[in-house]
């Protein structure tokens, strides 16, 4: 028995040695990392919220400075051949992984597919790549945050009085992410209000839309509460605008999708969503975190690329954000 | 209403703006959330303690030229101010009407009112000013001693000297040597761009391409390039206001385990703008300030001087700034001279 223990040991102590040598050599050794993003053309906005792609590099850029890891950057620009010759691109580079960003499914499968033939993994952000494992958002989820938020709100303001549902947003061909936010602001809501009616108002994209058309509900529902949940941050201002304008704040309540820059802002800037704020109708909105998605996508990258399988999908965390926890969100760190 | 929120706004503090939602009746243990000070559960003063006798005679001995170096800004309308913070003079003429002349030889004067805020221009962050939750530096529970005026307690009054040895450290040059110089486009000069960290490497780095060893009670001053912004105001505020190059929480607790009583720098907080973890509110701060007691000065002029260093070779000098004993205050704006 002594002699196998003092193998044992051996094997032992070389597996604590070789771990050392490779933690060490992992240590020191810096990667090159591509990110393929979907779209970075000005003025295009990501997964119906309001994130540019600009800000969602960014995020890699931030998150890589403290990190062995040197950033190589494509941009997708929403255009699947474009998505096959960056990851041929990547390819050529001999980066140690790409993440990869794009919606088309057929580029994606020839995307892995030649990644396969190279030996370079990969990680999907949002939309599935073939055999990598995803991140990204869990819109059915956070469609229950907000649901339940509207819940919540009625029950506890209105409990005696009846209340209406209103959906705004782009509705009219929503897609499976938009579909999912639907059936989770749904699924939420009638946790507390299994009965509740939902009205929908279609903006068909355009967020500004919001302002008319709930103006025009408002003045055909006059003696009703209502729970409006908007599918961006933007469509939630406009909504606010209407609500404000006709007076209705004392029955009216906004839950929204995304917490990006329409909606809280920095020191100096007035935004809705701000702590001086607390008696706005926009109760609050679903954080996404798209403009910090390096931070979560980056470690992630690293346990890849250390030889860690990854669950097939992780998602962001999604909560809440209201004027009373928005600074500790988003801490405010700029002068302007 | 809009217009109400803003001024209700503008009224608020970079402490206020940075406190926690909790409500305000809430008291933090204290010892749980700060450290004590190394100079004593009733200490007021900070790292300045630090500036003994023996440090300043040591320090004296910089003084081999006479040259002197400005470090300081000027205070003017338009430079770039954090926030909603303003600072404006008003000047009151006396006795220059003909005819109100002060006796036969007709003497007249004139004053300022400064409706200013103390964190302005080239200025000194005070004990009094960051905290976490209302727990302040020396485990202090702000809120016992907090009046509309001014703090009962860590007010910049308490503050000894800073005549001690200043040290500049070159991070331009750094970064240039080690070829990762990334500059931003607005920068005339060289300038390592917002978001930039400075490791307490590159702080060794540019230390020891003077050979420089940091001592006990030296202030350190790091010239990032980026006040080349603040001298274009106010053409580029919304540029420096934006971001910031500056250093890393790990280069903050390395600076304090040096044992200095200040760091200063040409950005406006010292720390790296977007920070490493966006998450955090000025974490730097909270280290060298309120963990520590190491005073934060910002908005520095340090191309000048480091100017100088590059061409004596010598990155040393004695300091000159005093603080004006204004009870009760956060900080102020000061005036910076390097002496060599």
């Amino acid at each position: 028995m002594a002699p196998r223990l003092v193998l044992r040991r051996r094997t032992f102590l070389a597996g604590v040695l070789a771990f050392g040598l490779d933690f060490a050599r992992a240590e020191t050794r810096r990667f090159r990392i591509a990110l393929a993003n979907l779209d970075e053309t000005p003025g295009v906005t990501l997964e119906g919220l309001g994130f540019s792609g600009a800000e969602l590099r960014h995020s890699f850029e931030l998150a890589a400075r403290t990190l062995p890891i040197d950033m190589v950057y494509f941009d997708n620009a929403g255009d699947p051949a474009r998505a096959v010759t960056n990851a041929e691109a990547a390819i050529a580079a001999r980066v140690d992984l790409l993440i990869e960003y794009n919606a088309d499914g057929d580029a994606n499968a020839e995307i892995a597919h030649r990644l396969a033939a190279a030996g370079i993994p990969a990680l999907a952000l949002v939309d599935p790549l073939p055999g990598a494992p995803l991140y990204g958002p869990d819109n059915l989820a956070a469609g229950r945050i907000a649901g339940r938020a509207l819940g919540a709100f009625a029950r506890d303001t209105w409990s005696d009085e009846g209340v209406l549902g209103v959906l705004i947003g782009d509705l009219a061909d929503p897609g499976p992410v938009v579909s999912d936010r639907i059936q989770g602001i749904n699924e939420g809501v009638r946790e507390s209000l299994p009965t509740l009616k939902l009205a929908s108002l279609d903006t068909g994209g355009q967020s500004v839309r919001a302002d008319a058309l709930l103006t025009k509900f408002l003045q055909t529902q006059r003696d009703q509460r209502l729970l409006i949940a908007t599918l961006d941050d933007l469509a939630a201002v406009y909504a606010k605008n209407a609500v404000e304008m006709n007076r209705r704040q004392s029955d009216c309540i906004i839950v929204s999708q995304g917490l990006d820059r329409n909606i809280h802002g920095g020191a100096s800037e007035k935004k809705e969503i701000n702590p001086n704020n607390r008696a706005s109708v926009v109760l609050g909105s679903v954080a996404y975190y798209m403009d910090r998605y390096g931070y979560d996508v980056l470690p992630l990258v690293l346990r890849l690329l250390a030889g860690e399988t990854l669950p097939p999908r992780t998602v962001t965390q999604h909560i809440l954000v209201t004027a009373a926890n928005v600074f500790r969100e988003y801490p405010p760190f700029d002068m302007n | 209403m809009r217009i109400a929120g803003l001024a209700a706004f503008m009224g608020m503090s970079i402490l206020s703006l940075l406190a926690p939602s909790a409500p305000a009746s809430a008291q933090a243990d204290c010892k749980t959330v700060v450290a004590p000070s190394p100079f004593g559960p009733d200490d007021q003063t900070g790292a300045t303690n630090r500036v003994t006798p023996a440090v300043t005679k040591a320090a004296a001995a910089e003084i081999q030229t006479g040259v002197v170096t400005p470090m300081a800004n000027n205070l003017v309308d338009g430079v770039p101010l954090f926030g909603t913070r303003f600072s404006k003079t008003i000047l009151s003429s006396f006795a220059v009407v003909p005819g109100a002349e002060y006796g036969k030889n007709k003497l007249s004067y004139m004053e300022d009112t400064y409706l200013s805020q103390s964190h302005v221009g080239t200025h000194i962050d005070g004990m009094g000013q960051i905290g976490i939750q209302d727990c302040y530096y020396n485990q202090t529970p702000m809120g016992k001693y907090v009046t509309q005026n001014y703090l009962k307690r860590l007010g910049i009054e308490n503050i000894k000297t800073f005549a001690t040895r200043g040290v500049i450290i070159d991070a331009v040059k750094v970064f240039q040597a080690a070829g990762k110089l990334k500059p931003n486009a607005a920068c005339k000069n060289p300038c390592l761009d917002a978001g930039t960290v400075i490791t307490e490497a590159d702080l060794q780095a540019g230390l020891k391409m003077y050979n420089v060893t940091l001592r006990e009670a030296d202030a350190v001053f790091i010239n990032t390039g980026w006040g080349d912004l603040f001298q274009q105001f106010p053409a580029q505020n919304a540029t420096y206001n934006g971001g910031e190059p500056g250093i890393s929480k790990s280069a903050a607790m390395w600076l304090a385990s040096q044992k200095v009583v200040a760091v200063g720098t040409d950005t406006w907080a010292v720390e790296v703008i977007p920070g490493e973890d966006t998450t955090e509110a000025f974490p730097v701060h909270k280290i060298l300030l309120t963990d520590n007691g190491i005073h934060i000065i910002e908005n520095v002029r340090t191309d000048l001087i480091s100017a100088a260093a590059a061409s004596s070779n010598r990155a040393t000098f004695f300091l000159s700034m005093t603080v004006p004993k204004a009870v009760g205050l956060t900080g102020t704006f000061v005036n910076i001279e390097a002496i060599q």
